[in-house]
């Protein structure tokens, strides 16, 4: 058990790491799910539990200065904790979304008290010209957050998961049902977030298409952005010729960005 | 002789970095949100990118790689795959501020906050709005069955673009310098490709808003056996109605600068007491 415990620590540490080595979606719960399925004994679980919560946190991504819930905490102890109870994806959220909450509130404590804190010592060191411990500073701020997420999974699987057994026991059957209903309306946040960065008034008809494709042709989204590059290529000139722009599409207008 | 990577790029104007000095640019940028805090963000990680080609600019001037560490520690947040650009404009700046006495060096920070916001709107909808849902979308359709290609196939459609991206924005950033933006849009080509990434961007949210939100009411007009399922109605009217409709209604929070951490919260209450009056099926 405290290997386990152990394991899905260092998982969470890893999955933090997606900030040191590119922002590459390492944190994501479609990749750390499968690696906890592995540690757990059940791969195949990890990998659908993984890809139910990622589009459950799809929203849930950070965007300028939003910190969204920590879908590393979440993500991994929701897995392991569905996967220990045997009782699938629907509980791997209604176990991880609380469990997200309470990690960002953790997280903010770093990201608005102790990092700052950090910077200034930083900033003492550019005043000496040391670049070295500069970049040292930076990489410890970094791992030192790495290991506090270490130590929130490690704690909360060894401590908690018969508790937390119990505790999902004890949860009504509304509340699950209500939460498994509240999963599948989440990731709208998702692409009405992503749809707001995007949108202006020249590309809403593309919305549309893109929707009527998949409800009454049932298009599967890569046939749909096939066809969305198709018609890229149809309706603009790539060669430099701007009046062409003008002409055919007019000016891209941001809304509000 | 020294090898093509080892040449200053900019020798004739008296510069000192080389393609390998980019490159190792390219990767140090690689932690670049790894420190990132509410009062400056990615500051430091600004800094650990392209503090060891600021240590070899001033190599001989302590006194001038101080004031350009100081500098490059003020504020700094943008979209992080896009980042190595903004640093090789900085460095092909500072290498014009070592060697002009006449030079202003506030221009450096100017125009990397000038930038910054720009290249956050394109790098945001690019990567984050189009890529990230592509991503997405693939991964998750295979690994919803329990296919390990969902997960693979998920980091790799995110990962080789920006890779890639990365690299050429730490060459292409330096080289053509500050002038980049405004020769692209003067030539009326980013227009366009921002129009193309919006196009397909919107098109697959579309489709995903199809296929991943669900709701279905589990509502009837009348009992027993002659009851007619509503959900049979709104379909007939329109497949996808409900999860239209709650996106819809997401959008227009979102609009109206509704807390996020609120409407998740909503939401979910919102599904309890529809599970309690059987308003929507689970």
């Amino acid at each position: 058990m405290v290997l386990k415990a152990f394991l899905l620590g260092c998982i969470a540490f890893l999955g933090k790491c997606d900030l040191a080595t590119g922002t590459n979606q390492l944190q994501r719960p479609i990749i750390l799910g499968p690696l906890v399925g592995l540690v757990l004994g059940d791969f195949e679980a990890g990998i659908t539990i993984g890809a139910t919560l990622e589009l459950a946190f799809l929203g849930s991504y950070s965007v300028g200065a939003f910190i969204p819930p920590n879908v590393i905490v979440g993500g991994v102890l929701g897995t392991a904790f569905a996967i220990v109870t045997g009782k699938g994806p629907a509980v791997a959220f209604t176990m991880a979304f609380p469990i997200a909450l309470l990690a960002v509130a953790i997280d903010n404590v770093f990201f608005s008290l102790v990092r700052p804190l950090l910077a200034r010592m930083a900033d003492s060191f550019a005043e000496k010209g040391n670049v070295h411990m500069v970049s040292v500073i930076h990489m410890c701020t970094g791992f030192l957050t790495c290991t506090v997420l270490f130590l929130m999974v490690f704690l909360g699987f060894s401590v908690g998961s018969d508790a937390m057994k119990a505790f999902v026991n004890a949860i009504p059957e509304v509340i699950t049902n209500g939460l498994t209903i509240a999963t599948g309306l989440l990731p709208g946040i998702g692409f009405a977030m992503l749809a707001q960065m995007i949108m202006n008034k020249k590309v809403v008809p593309f919305f549309f298409l893109g929707f009527v494709l998949s409800a009454y042709f049932k298009l599967p989204v890569v046939g749909i952005a096939i066809l969305g590059i198709i018609i890229i290529f149809a309706m603009l000139d790539f060669t430099g010729n701007k009046d062409q722009l003008a002409t055919n599409i007019g000016e891209v207008d941001d809304d509000d960005f | 002789m020294t090898s093509k990577v080892d040449t200053p790029i900019n020798a004739e104007n008296g510069g000192v970095i080389t393609k390998k000095d980019l490159v190792k640019m390219f990767w140090r940028s690689l932690p670049m949100e790894f420190s990132w805090h509410y009062e400056r963000q990615m500051h430091m990680g600004y800094e650990f990118m392209i503090g060891p080609a600021l240590e070899k600019i001033y190599k001989d001037d302590p006194e001038g790689l101080k004031e350009a560490l100081h500098r490059h520690l003020e504020f700094f947040n943008c979209t992080a795959h896009v980042t190595p650009f903004i640093g090789g404009i900085s460095l092909a700046m500072e290498e014009m501020n070592k060697n002009n006495e006449d030079f202003d060096a506030s221009s450096i920070n100017a125009v990397k906050a000038a930038l910054m916001g720009p290249l956050s709107g394109i790098g945001d909808s690019l990567i984050l709005g189009t890529l990230r849902v592509l991503a997405v979308g693939i991964g998750t359709s295979l690994a919803v069955k329990g296919n390990v290609l969902g997960p693979i196939l998920f980091f790799l459609i995110f990962n080789i673009p920006t890779f890639i991206l990365r690299y050429v924005c730490a060459i292409k950033g330096y080289e053509l310098g500050a002038n980049y933006l405004e020769k692209v849009q003067s030539s009326g080509l980013m227009e366009k490709f921002m129009l193309a990434a919006s196009i397909l961007g919107v098109m697959v949210i579309g489709g995903m808003t199809n296929e991943l939100v669900a709701a279905k009411t589990a509502l009837k007009i009348g009992s027993g056996k002659s009851a007619t399922e509503i959900q049979s109605v709104l379909d007939g009217i329109m497949p996808g109605l409900l999860p239209l409709a709650a996106t819809g209604l997401y959008y227009k929070l979102l609009q109206k600068k509704v807390n996020v951490i609120l409407i998740i919260i909503g939401t979910a209450i919102f599904g309890i007491i529809c599970a309690q009056f059987g308003i929507l099926a689970a």
